[in-house]
C-alpha cells in the first residue's frame, strides 16, 4: 500500500523546552500517582520489573528508568502485514496512511436520521472502502459497530469476518467479552495481522477486560495501539497541556506493559481525546482544541521515536454539510502537517455515532489532497522555469501551449474524484450536482464493479465460518445471547445471501 | 516594529514558528530566479510616468516596448525599505488594522452576485442586499477589514460606477478599513471620499500576468504616494496559462509581477506601507477556468509566504477564499478551509475567507457568518497552547488520581475551559436527541438566525455626519459626470442609472 511521504519538516506547535516540560510532568505523574491496573497478572509483571505496586488499590508506580527504557525498546518504524502483500505498510518516519473512521449506525441521506445498517449495507460499505484509493486501513468497528439481527456480543467477530472477506487491506479488531480470542484466530486463518487498541479508562486506569485483551494481542505478536480517550475538562484537566500529561501517562503505561510482555512489540500511540462540551456533557467533536492537542501530541511522540496515530476527524455536524467539511478538514490538515503516521477520516459523520460510504468517498478526496500537499514541491532548474518565463515574456505571451505546461500540470495538480470541478454554466446544464450527488454515483459504481483482490480461498472461508460458529456457541453457552437474540440471529444466518446479504 | 502594540489590537497572534514547505536554500533559488526574470526578461509597464521614474533610478527602460529591466541591487534595496509591519487607520480607531510579523487577520472575498440559498443560482443583488452584506461584515468580529466590492455593485448601476457606489456604501455602513481598486482610475474619486471622512484605505494595484502592469493600476501607486496610503498589491496568475504550470515557477512569476509596484512605491515614497496578495490559481485543464479549491493553491500559498517572509513584507492569502463548489456544503468547506489554515500557519498576515461561495461569482452574508467560525478557529489554533505550571496541572492530576477521580468539579476546570475552548457561534454543537428536538437545524439555519439578529440590531459606530454624507454624494456626482463625459457610461446605462437613483431617493439634480 502506497502511503504518502511528507517531504518537509512537520509543523511544530511546541518548542523543544515545552516538550521537555510536558515529558517531565508525565514522568512525575507516572512515578508519584501511577496508574491503576485491574489485573493480578499485570500487577505481578510490573512488580517483577521494578515498579512499585500497591495490590490493594491496584496502583502501579513507574520508575523513570523503566519508562525511558521501554520507550527506547519500542520500534520507531515497522512493517505491518495485510491479507494482500500489496497492501502491507511501513508505519513510522515521514509516512502517512489514511484510515476509515467508523460510526455506530448509518444515516438516511434525506432525513439525516441514524438507523442500524443491514448485513448487505455492511458488506457493501466494506467493498467501497476496499475500492477507495486512499483508504489504507479498514479499522475495528468499521464501517459500523454492527448490523441488523446480530446480537451485540457477536458484532465484533461478524464485523471482522466482513472485513476479511470484502477487503484485503490491513484491518483491526477491538475487544469485548473476550472476542479477541476469535478475532486473532480469524486473522491468523487468512494470514493477516491485526492491530488492537489498549484503551485506558481515564483518568489513569486500565480495566481487566482491556488488559486481558492486550495480553492476548501482544502474545499473538500483533500490533498494539495504546490509547487515551480522555475528555479534557471531564476525565483530564481542562488545559491542553495538562490533558497531554495525563493522556500520555496512560499511553506510556500501556506501552511499558507491551514492552514487558514482549520486548520489541510494535506499538503506535493514539490520541483519541476531545474537549468536553460544557453545555451538553458530550465530547466537543470538531473543536479546534482537538487540533492543538493532536499537533502537540504528534510532536511529543515523534520526540520519543514512536509512530503516532494522531488525527481523528469526527465532526459534530449531523449532516454532510459545510460544518462537517471544515471540522474534518481542519483536523485532517493539522494531523497531516504535524506528522501523524496514520489519520482517521473516511466515512465518519457525527461523533462516533454515524458512518456513511458516501461520506467516505468524499473524504477520500481530502485524503488525496493532503497527501499531495505533503509531497511538497520540486525546486530545480526545470520547475523554476526561468528559461520558459523569459521565452514567454509579458502579455500577449502565455503558457498554455508550452511543452513545460503539458508535462508539469498533471504532476502538480491532484484531481479529486467526487468534487464539483465544473464552471457555473456547465454545472447548471448537468443538473446542479454537488459533491454528495457525485459521491453517490461513485459509491454505486464501486459497489457494482469492484472485486476484492484476492478473495478468500475456500479453505479460508471454511476456517472463518468454523471460528464464527465456535464464537456463537461460546457466547450462547455463557448465556450472553438471549433466546430472542438467538432466534433473530438464526434467521439472519439462514438467509440465502449469507454472508453477503 | 510594533510587535507589542499588536497584542492590544484585533486579530490573532501566531505563537509558533511558521510552517515551512521548502528549505532555505530553495527559498534562495526562487529569489534568484525572480531577480533573474526581472533583470533579463523584464516587465512591461504601460505608464510613461512610471517608466521615467524607473529610468531615473537605474532600470533599463525601452519606452517603445514599455519593457523595464530591473537591476537586482535596486530590487533588493526597495524590498528592504518596506516596513515589516504597519498600522492602517480606520474611521473608528477600534478598527485600526495591523498587518505583519506574527499578527494574523481575516477579511472577506468578494463575489459578483448574491447566491440563492435554495436554488444555488446567482443573481445581482439589490442595493439593500449590498448594504446588508456590508453591515454583516462590519458586525463580524473576525472580519478585520473589508475588501473592495463586496458584491460587484447592485442592480441598475452602470458597470463603471459599480465599485464607486460600493465604496460609498462601505464607507457609510462600516468603520473598518477597506480598499479600492484602480480600474479606470476610479480611485481618483474613492480616495477623496476616504479623505473626506478621515479614514485610510488600501490602494489596490493589480498585476496582469504574465509580467505586465497596466496604466490605471500603475497610477494607483502614484495616488497612494500622493495620499500617503498603504498599498495591497494583487497578483492573480493562473499556473498553466498565465504562469508556468510548476508551482516553483509560478511563485517566481507572481513575485516578479509584484515587485515592480513595490520598487515604484518605494522610489516614490521610501518606507511606503505595502502588502502583497496572492490569488494564484492553477488552470483547470478540462474547463479552461481557474481550478478553484485545488490543493496546489495551498502549496503555492505556503511557498509564497515563506519567500516573502524572508523579504519581511506582509503577505495576504487571497486564493484561500475561492472554491469551485456552487453550494454551501461540504466541498466548499474543505476547499476554503485547507488553504486558509495552511496560509495562517505558514506565515500569512491576512487571510481572505468570508462570504464567498463559487469562485468570484457568488457571495452571501450567511456564508460570511459561517466563515466567522472558521476564522476564529484558525485564529485560536495559531495562538497555540500555553505550557506553564498551571496549565500542566501536575498537582491536580496527582490529586484527582485514577477512577473514580474526575475533573468536572475542579476549580482549575472552571478557570481554564473557556480560555482553552473556542465555542462556535453558528455550528451545530448538540447531541443527536437535542438536535432532533430542536428541529434538526444545521449551520446554515443558525447562520441565518445570526444574520437576522445582526441586521436588526447592528449599527455602524460612529455613523457618518451629515456633512460627510454630503461630501461623499458630491464626489459620486462628480464621478458620474466625469465617467459619462469620458464615455465610460453608455446612454442606456445612464438612463437606467438615473431611474435607479430616483427610486432610491438619491436623484441627481
Amino acid at each position: 500500500m502506497k502511503g504518502f511521504v511528507r517531504n518537509m519538516k512537520p509543523l511544530d506547535v511546541l518548542t523543544g523546552e515545552q516538550i521537555e516540560q510536558i515529558h517531565s510532568a508525565t514522568l512525575h505523574v507516572l512515578r508519584k500517582t501511577g496508574v491503576r491496573f485491574d489485573s493480578k497478572r499485570a500487577l505481578q509483571l510490573f512488580e517483577k520489573n521494578g515498579c512499585m505496586v500497591d495490590h490493594d488499590t491496584n496502583r502501579v508506580r513507574f520508575p523513570e528508568g523503566l519508562v525511558e527504557e521501554c520507550l527506547r525498546r519500542a520500534p520507531s518504524r515497522f512493517h505491518v502485514r495485510a491479507r494482500n502483500p500489496n497492501n502491507d505498510m511501513v508505519w513510522g518516519g515521514n509516512t502517512i496512511y489514511f484510515q476509515a473512521l467508523s460510526g455506530t449506525r448509518t444515516v438516511d441521506l434525506d432525513t439525516w436520521e441514524p438507523r442500524t445498517p443491514t448485513r448487505k449495507e455492511y458488506y457493501d460499505a466494506v467493498t467501497v472502502l476496499d475500492g477507495l484509493g486512499h483508504v489504507a486501513i479498514v479499522p475495528w468497528y468499521t464501517p459500523w459497530f454492527g448490523f441488523k439481527h446480530i446480537p451485540p456480543v457477536m458484532a465484533m467477530p461478524e464485523g471482522l469476518a466482513a472485513r476479511l472477506r470484502n477487503t484485503s487491506k490491513f484491518t483491526c479488531a477491538g475487544y469485548s467479552m473476550g472476542c479477541e480470542v476469535f478475532n486473532i484466530q480469524m486473522a491468523q486463518a487468512v494470514g493477516a495481522e491485526l492491530r488492537t487498541m489498549m484503551a485506558a479508562s481515564p483518568p489513569l486506569t486500565f480495566y481487566e477486560e482491556t488488559i486481558d485483551a492486550a495480553f492476548r494481542i501482544v502474545e499473538a505478536g500483533f500490533v498494539l495501539l495504546p490509547t487515551s480517550g480522555c475528555v479534557y475538562g471531564g476525565t483530564a484537566p481542562a488545559t491542553i497541556a495538562g490533558s497531554l500529561v495525563s493522556g500520555n501517562a496512560e499511553i506510556i503505561a500501556g506501552l511499558v506493559f507491551a514492552q514487558l510482555v514482549r520486548p520489541g512489540t510494535r506499538v503506535i500511540a493514539q490520541d483519541f481525546s476531545f474537549p468536553q462540551n460544557m453545555r451538553t456533557g458530550a465530547p466537543a467533536f470538531g473543536s479546534i482544541e482537538i487540533s492543538l492537542h493532536q499537533a502537540a501530541f504528534n510532536q511529543i511522540w515523534h520526540s520519543y521515536g514512536i509512530p503516532t496515530d494522531g488525527g481523528v476527524c469526527y465532526p459534530n455536524s449531523k449532516k454532510i454539510d459545510y460544518q462537517a467539511g471544515y471540522e474534518k478538514a481542519i483536523i485532517a490538515a493539522i494531523g497531516a502537517l504535524s506528522g501523524t503516521n496514520t489519520l482517521w477520516i473516511q466515512g465518519a459523520m457525527y461523533g462516533e455515532l454515524a458512518f456513511h460510504p458516501v461520506q467516505a468517498v468524499i473524504d477520500d478526496d481530502i485524503a488525496g489532497m493532503l497527501g499531495r500537499f505533503l509531497e511538497g514541491i520540486h525546486v530545480n532548474d526545470e520547475t523554476l522555469a526561468v528559461k520558459v518565463i523569459d521565452e514567454v515574456g509579458p502579455i500577449p505571451g502565455h503558457y498554455l501551449n508550452q511543452p513545460h505546461t503539458r508535462k508539469w500540470w498533471k504532476q502538480e495538480q491532484f484531481i479529486p474524484s467526487a468534487s464539483d470541478r465544473l464552471t457555473h454554466s456547465e454545472w447548471l446544464k448537468q443538473g446542479k450536482k454537488d459533491c454528495i450527488e457525485i459521491a453517490k454515483e461513485r459509491c454505486e459504481a464501486i459497489c457494482n464493479t469492484h472485486k476484492v483482490d484476492p478473495p478468500l480461498t475456500e479453505s479460508q472461508e471454511q476456517d472463518l465460518e468454523r471460528i464464527l460458529k465456535e464464537a456463537r456457541e461460546h457466547y450462547r453457552k455463557k448465556e450472553l445471547l438471549s433466546a430472542i437474540e438467538w432466534e433473530e440471529y438464526q434467521k439472519d444466518l439462514a438467509s440465502p445471501g449469507y454472508p453477503y446479504s | 516594529m510594533i510587535k507589542e502594540e499588536v497584542m492590544a489590537l484585533r486579530g490573532f497572534l501566531r505563537r509558533f514558528k511558521p510552517f515551512e514547505l521548502i528549505t532555505e536554500e530553495q527559498v534562495e533559488q526562487i529569489h534568484e530566479g525572480t531577480l533573474d526574470v526581472l533583470a533579463e526578461s523584464g516587465v512591461k509597464i504601460y505608464n510613461d510616468e512610471a517608466l521615467k521614474v524607473f529610468k531615473k533610478n537605474g532600470c533599463t527602460v525601452d519606452f517603445d516596448t514599455k519593457l523595464v529591466r530591473f537591476p537586482p541591487a535596486l530590487v533588493e534595496e526597495c524590498l528592504r525599505k518596506c516596513p515589516s509591519s504597519f498600522r492602517v487607520k480606520a474611521r473608528n480607531p477600534d478598527h485600526d488594522l495591523i498587518l505583519g510579523l506574527d499578527h494574523v487577520v481575516f477579511f472577506n472575498f468578494p463575489g459578483r452576485d448574491i447566491v440563492d440559498l435554495k436554488t444555488w443560482e446567482s443573481r445581482p443583488p439589490s442595493r439593500q442586499e449590498h448594504i446588508d452584506l456590508v453591515t454583516v461584515l462590519d458586525a463580524l468580529p473576525t472580519v478585520h477589514f473589508i475588501n473592495n466590492y463586496p458584491y460587484f455593485g447592485y442592480r441598475g448601476i452602470p458597470e463603471n460606477m459599480k465599485e464607486m457606489e460600493g465604496a460609498a456604501i462601505r464607507l457609510a455602513h462600516s468603520t473598518k478599513v477597506t480598499m479600492e481598486i484602480a480600474n479606470n482610475d476610479i480611485d481618483r474619486f474613492t480616495f477623496r471620499m476616504a479623505k473626506a471622512i478621515s479614514t485610510e484605505l488600501f490602494a489596490n494595484p493589480n498585476t496582469s500576468s504574465p509580467l505586465t502592469c497596466y496604466t490605471d493600476q500603475t497610477n494607483a501607486c502614484f495616488l497612494a504616494a500622493e495620499y500617503d496610503l498603504p498599498s495591497m498589491i494583487w497578483d492573480g496568475a493562473t499556473a498553466g496559462s498565465t504562469a508556468p504550470a510548476s508551482i516553483a515557477g509560478a511563485v517566481i512569476t507572481s513575485s516578479a509581477e509584484l515587485i515592480p509596484y513595490i520598487v515604484l512605491l518605494q522610489l516614490l515614497k521610501p518606507g511606503a506601507r505595502v502588502a502583497v496578495a496572492n490569488l494564484a490559481l492553477p488552470q483547470n485543464m478540462k474547463t479552461g477556468a481557474p481550478a478553484f479549491g485545488d490543493i496546489c493553491v495551498s502549496l503555492h500559498l505556503a511557498a509564497f509566504n515563506q519567500v516573502w517572509r524572508k523579504y519581511g513584507i506582509p503577505t495576504v492569502a487571497s486564493s484561500s477564499g475561492v472554491s469551485n463548489s456552487k453550494v454551501i456544503g461540504f466541498q466548499l468547506a474543505y476547499e476554503k478551509t485547507i488553504p486558509s489554515l495552511i496560509a495562517a500557519i505558514s506565515g500569512a498576515s491576512a487571510v481572505q475567507i468570508h462570504s464567498s461561495v463559487y469562485g468570484e461569482i457568488t457571495s452571501h452574508p450567511v456564508q460570511a457568518i459561517l466563515d466567522d467560525d472558521i476564522a476564529a478557529m484558525i485564529g485560536r489554533f495559531v495562538e497555540g497552547l500555553e505550557v506553564s505550571e498551571d496549565s500542566l496541572a501536575v498537582d491536580l492530576i496527582n490529586k484527582v488520581g485514577p477512577i473514580p477521580g474526575h475533573f468536572l468539579g475542579q476549580a482549575h476546570t472552571r478557570r481554564w475551559w473557556n480560555r482553552e475552548q473556542y465555542v462556535t457561534e453558528s455550528a451545530d454543537r448538540l447531541t443527536y436527541p437535542e438536535w432532533k428536538n430542536a428541529g434538526k437545524k444545521n449551520d446554515i439555519d443558525y447562520a441565518k438566525e445570526r444574520m437576522e439578529q445582526i441586521l436588526s440590531t447592528h449599527t455602524v459606530q460612529p455613523p457618518l455626519t451629515q456633512s460627510e454624507e454630503e461630501e461623499i454624494e458630491k464626489i459620486l456626482h462628480e464621478a458620474r459626470e466625469y465617467f459619462r463625459n469620458e464615455g465610460f457610461i453608455s446612454s442606456s446605462e445612464w438612463q437606467e442609472y438615473m431611474k435607479t437613483l430616483q427610486e432610491e431617493g438619491r436623484a441627481q439634480e
